[in-house]
């Protein structure tokens, strides 16, 4: 089963969960597509990948008319992690893209919230890590 | 005129977990909120990865003392998943009904939060009076009066006897009863609708772009539930309503509250007269799990619950993500409050039935002079003019 939506094209994982996999340039302009869909922004889950040397982001959206998840996977590089925010297609997003660039350092371009100590203490913010790298030692 | 800025929290003990509301005013009027978080982050997401499956389970169980069964529900659904075990039908219904019980407790204890916030005592003191009923309902099923622990891997932990069955239908009645005539109360009270209506308005246009979910979402007229739309442990076996109204403001929010509650006795009961037969205890515990990812979704007291589990093989998880339904209620609907009066903050706030807390005391600051006089909610509550 698929859905598609504008260009992408959503492939169905499990039940009710579909997954299209973008590049950073394209995710604002898939974001649109997916909030054409009645949808709306449920959970931005990063993971990092050190061995990869990748983070991968899970941008979840929950369509209420598909009535399925539609999630964007977008890989981006672990030493250079940035993508572009979604919070002004999105207002909803903020607290996934905060989380995430507190907890596992990834950059949302345009989003000027971003800071650290958003949910991490500050004696891991001082010493300067993000706390869900594998590496962080946290 | 001056602004004033008005820090509600990081403690508060109407609210349940810290955060802090920074509130400028304008005279009485609000012009802007801004939501600070960081007080009381434990790290949970980096204990689940550090942890085993089984161990996941009880650390998840633990992330919200209202809210901790849907928990450990959105938990271990998604690590059967990954392990391909199925729970039998009579875990399910049992699940169910803890779940269900849940529900009603956590809307019963906002409508009493809501009720004391108004400055109407007597009706918090009721409210929390026949919760206890559903307390001591949660404790014959499960053994425990907050945390449920009854899910298992595979299962749930105790079973349901006969003499209990009708224990839960002869309870279950008097709160069906009770919850039909706090609803008349939050209905028909000239001063709850006062407070409460128009108060908080969320448009429906809005709604989807802000994120909100819940009773909160169906509130602004979108009928979304999780347990009708994506279906887990029995819910696709009852049949239910899916209550929403179109108001969208905070007097809908409670009612849709007492609606979902009403819904939730006839679910429990239910799960309790059609309780399937067979085992519902696992004789074994599975611990390994396949590489994998899964996407658990849950129906919580306060709206979708997701749990994005990462498995690489092995006895830990990779990575848990876990999103709970305030973390969206609460950031999103900061702009909600601008234009309304200051004493209609705690009123709106407390309408998303958020899962945090504040203090009994906020801290007036009077930008020219810098002095700092100090307010307790349930004051600034009642200071409502006009």
């Amino acid at each position: 089963m698929e859905i598609n939506i504008g260009k992408f094209i959503f492939k169905e994982i499990s039940p009710r969960r579909y997954v299209a996999l973008v590049t950073p340039s394209e995710l604002r302009e898939a974001v649109e597509a997916v909030m054409m869909e009645e949808s709306y922004f449920s959970s931005l889950t990063a993971i990092d990948f050190p061995k990869e040397g990748k983070i991968e982001l899970n941008y979840i959206f929950w369509s209420v008319k598909h009535r399925a998840a539609l999630i964007l996977k977008v890989t981006v590089d672990r030493s250079n992690a940035v993508v572009p925010t979604i919070i002004d297609i999105v207002p909803g997003a903020l607290g996934g893209e905060l989380e995430a660039y507190d907890l596992m350092g990834v950059i949302f371009e345009g989003n000027n919230k971003l800071r650290r100590g958003f949910l991490a203490s500050e004696d891991v913010v001082e010493k300067g890590i993000y706390p869900l790298r594998k590496d962080s030692g946290v | 005129m001056v602004i004033v800025e008005i820090p509600i929290g990081p403690q508060h003990p109407a609210l349940h977990e810290p955060i802090m509301l920074k509130v400028r005013t304008e005279g009485e009027e609000v012009v802007e909120v801004s939501v600070n978080t960081g007080y009381n982050h434990r790290g949970i997401e980096k204990l689940l990865e550090k942890n085993s499956w089984v161990r996941g389970m009880y650390i998840s169980g633990r992330v919200c003392g209202i809210c901790n069964a849907v928990h450990m529900q959105t938990y271990v659904q998604g690590v059967e998943k990954l392990m391909g075990v199925e729970p039998p039908p009579r875990a399910n219904y049992i699940r169910t009904l803890v779940m269900e019980l849940e529900r009603i407790h956590s809307h019963m204890l906002v409508a009493a939060v809501m009720a004391e916030i108004i400055g109407f005592d007597t009706l918090f003191m009721l409210l929390m009076r026949d919760r206890e009923r559903v307390m001591y309902l949660k404790e014959l099923v499960t053994g425990n009066r907050v945390h449920a622990d009854i899910h298992m891997l595979g299962g749930v932990k105790r079973d349901l006897d006969e003499v209990r069955r009708d224990r839960i239908l002869s309870e279950l009645k008097i709160v069906e009863e009770r919850i039909k005539y706090y609803m008349k109360v939050f209905e028909e009270d000239y001063t709850i609708m006062k407070r409460l209506s128009e108060v908080g308005v969320i448009r429906k246009s809005e709604a989807l772009r802000l994120s909100i979910v819940g009773p909160t979402l169906r509130a602004s007229g979108i009928k979304s539930d999780v347990r009708s739309d994506d279906p887990y442990a029995a819910y696709s076996e009852i049949p239910f309503n899916v209550v929403s109204r179109d108001e969208g403001d905070s007097w809908a929010r409670m009612m849709v509250r007492f609606g979902e509650a009403l819904e939730s006795v006839s679910i429990a009961r239910y799960t309790v007269e059609k309780l399937p037969q067979g085992p519902a205890i696992p004789k074994t515990i599975p611990r390994a799990t396949k590489p994998g990812e899964v996407i658990s979704r849950v129906e919580a007291p306060r709206g979708e619950l997701l749990y994005h589990i990462v498995s690489v093989g092995g006895a830990n998880p990779y990575r848990v993500k876990i999103r709970t339904p305030s973390f969206l209620n609460i950031l999103n609907t900061e702009k909600v409050y601008i234009g309304h009066r200051l004493a209609d903050v705690p009123v709106i706030f407390a309408s998303y039935d958020p899962c945090i807390s504040c203090t009994e005391r906020v801290m007036v600051i009077d930008e020219k002079s810098g002095k700092k006089t100090y307010v307790s909610m349930r004051d600034l509550a009642r200071v409502r003019v006009g």
